[in-house]
């Protein structure tokens, strides 16, 4: 256990590495998972900003990149923390983030209701992003990492019940909310497939 | 609160949903903490507006006073830069913005309406919604499927574009008694259609509108009254079946079976059959073929592939007087007639409405004679049976005629045969 530890915060010995085979296919299967849902996220997005209309659309469009109660952006430092920790990070965003697409689901059932791939999108991520989740706490749990205790869904719950209950914020910062969750969607699930990716054995499965 | 929202019809339409948390910073009027960024609001937030209206908006500055002023502000909307003429300094913190006739909104989550620094970072930013109230659908008609439901369809008023969202919603009730409710699914048949799938009554009449509702108004179609009996419809015959009779070679037989939903009331029934040639877009239709499961297709082109299809109209079921409604067509079902020397005679009991001349008129003809025939020279087994028996046996007996004497099937004379007749 100390020695898969020992090689898994020196991502350069992944050639030395000597996974168990179940182990192997469980990190295989879910960086594969990873990367289909990377590329899925890049459809939400861009979809996302098709119907909100320009300038979301635009090139140079840039709204304040503010934080979004319960989830931030990986942090600039994240690529040089043990793969234990990134992993970590990365299942508790993934897991943060499914009510946060929920909101931002109704929301656009509201303002977009003739946007029936929109919604089901964001239907879709917010499965997705709970599965993938699931998936990269299993990891660390075979690979005898703990999770990081209790889950965060407390506070991304608390986050999506304070969005529900506030008034008046205006459909513009909504629209916004939604570009920010559905961009630190696409960001996680893509830093996970980056994570993941350094654990995976060279050669074929 | 934004000021200077539109009228009543505007008052009642849906305000923006309230989903953005208390915590979130996305709400552009919010100081970032300890940064002394800039931020604003505008006001209005969120209008709904008439085409061809106008709109009074500001922008108004918060934050460092030292940095934020109104000098410098501009705004855009959809993403494009509005002229500086459009805009005005108000006071140090507030620019206002005039805008006149505006046209349609481009989406429909609303236009986007910004306010931008100097810099062309985002300040704040409204959605305005501009379009036109709905106006009242119309052309309602429904029918039901074999007595178990109720499909309607309608056209929305002023062909249905007001720029904004707008939801229909198809009501019903008894007429003489009940609580109107409301139909649950949408879309079935088309943009503009809704499907109650059960819990119909019969022998008793409906009422059924349509509410259209937007951000600036509502309106209702008008009441259509309907019983279930005088709308029904049912499935395309099962089992159709084309087949040729005997050798004729302008004929063919076409059976099909009453549909099943229906078969113990459909006792007036009628049937319609098409038919066309195989790589021909013109059907030829016989009409009111009543109530009977077979028919005979008459004056056709020997040697040919046909495509035909039945469907069925249950008009009269349990009384009703009403024309009933066809059902949709059967599935095609080809068939040949069989190859001739010689073009057939044509006509036939389920004669095609644009029948060949030659044929028809002859076989009228000999259809009165027969029926003639019958009644005053008691030739009771005369029949058109018959009829398609001789004719059957004269086109063998010509055949076998033709090759003792050498006369191939396209009408060239065999080398090693005698002269042509």
């Amino acid at each position: 256990m100390s020695r898969r530890e020992g090689s898994l915060e020196d991502p350069q010995a992944d050639s030395t590495i000597s996974l168990l085979p179940h182990l192997e296919a469980k990190i295989r299967q879910t960086h594969s998972l990873a990367r289909l849902l990377t590329k899925y996220a890049e459809q939400l997005f861009q979809e996302y900003v098709q119907h909100q209309g320009d300038p979301f659309g635009l090139p140079g469009f840039s709204p304040p990149r503010l934080p979004v109660a319960g989830l931030s952006a990986p942090a600039p430092g994240h690529a040089g923390l043990p793969a234990p920790e990134r992993l970590r990070l990365d299942a508790a965003a993934l897991i943060a983030l499914p009510p946060l697409l929920e909101v931002v689901r109704r929301h656009q059932a509201e303002l977009n209701p003739r946007a029936p791939r929109l919604l089901r999108r964001l239907e879709d991520a917010a499965r997705q992003a709970r599965a993938l989740g699931a998936a990269v706490e299993a990891v660390l749990a075979a690979l005898g990492t703990e999770t990081r205790g209790p889950r965060p869904e407390p506070a991304a719950a608390a986050a999506a019940a304070a969005a529900a209950a506030a008034t008046g914020a205006g459909v513009f910062p909504a629209k916004v909310l939604g570009l920010r969750v559905c961009g630190l969607y696409r960001e996680w699930v893509s830093r996970t497939e980056g994570d993941l990716g350094q654990l995976v054995p060279s050669g074929p499965a | 609160m934004p000021a200077g929202r539109p009228g009543p019809a505007a008052q009642s339409a849906r305000r923006p949903p309230p989903l953005l948390p208390l915590l979130l910073l996305c709400v552009l009027g919010a100081p970032r903490a300890g940064s002394g960024a800039h931020t604003a609001v505008i006001s209005p937030q969120d209008p709904t507006l008439l085409i061809g209206s106008s709109l009074q908006a500001t922008c108004s500055v918060h934050g460092d006073p030292s940095g934020a002023t109104a000098e410098g502000l501009y705004w855009t909307l959809n993403g494009r830069r509005l002229a500086p003429e459009l805009s005005r300094v108000l006071n140090a913190s507030t620019l206002a913005l005039a805008l006149a006739n505006l046209n349609g909104s481009r989406q429909q989550s609303g236009d986007n309406l910004v306010c931008h620094a100097r810099d062309g970072s985002i300040l704040a930013g409204s959605c305005l919604y501009v379009g036109l109230p709905p106006e009242k659908p119309f052309n309602i008609s429904c029918w039901s499927k074999n007595m178990k439901d109720l499909t309607c369809r309608w056209t929305p008023g002023a062909h249905g574009e007001t720029f904004l969202h707008t939801n229909y919603s198809l009501k019903y009730k008894l007429r003489w008694y009940g609580q109107d409710n409301t139909c649950e699914e949408y879309h079935t048949v088309g943009p503009h259609s809704c499907h109650i799938p059960k819990d119909l009554a019969l022998f008793t009449p409906y009422e059924i509108w349509v509410e259209a509702t937007n951000r600036l108004g509502s309106a209702r179609s008008d009441v259509l009254t309907l019983d279930i009996l005088d709308v029904v419809t049912t499935d395309p015959p099962p089992d159709v079946h084309v087949s040729r009779v005997g050798g004729l070679e302008d004929q063919l037989s076409v059976r099909w079976v009453s549909p099943p939903a229906l078969k113990d009331f459909l006792f007036q029934a009628k049937y319609q059959i098409r038919y066309r040639v195989e790589d021909s877009v013109d059907w030829k239709v016989v009409d009111d073929v009543s109530n009977q499961t077979s028919c005979r297709l008459a004056g056709l082109k020997p040697g040919t592939v046909y495509f035909v299809q039945v469907r069925c109209n249950p008009f009269g079921i349990y009384g009703s007087k009403k024309a009933g409604i066809w059902s949709e067509w059967s599935h095609p079902t080809a068939a040949s007639t069989p190859r001739s020397e010689r073009p057939g005679p044509g006509g036939g009991a389920c004669e095609p409405r644009g029948g060949e001349p030659s044929s028809g008129p002859v076989r009228r003809e000999l259809k009165q004679f027969l029926g003639w025939l019958k009644k005053h020279a008691y030739c009771s087994n005369l029949s058109f049976r018959l009829y398609d028996q001789w004719r059957a046996w004269m086109q063998k007996s010509h055949k076998t005629r033709n090759q003792d004497e050498g006369i191939l099937p396209s009408g060239r004379r065999g080398t090693t045969r005698g002269p042509a007749r």
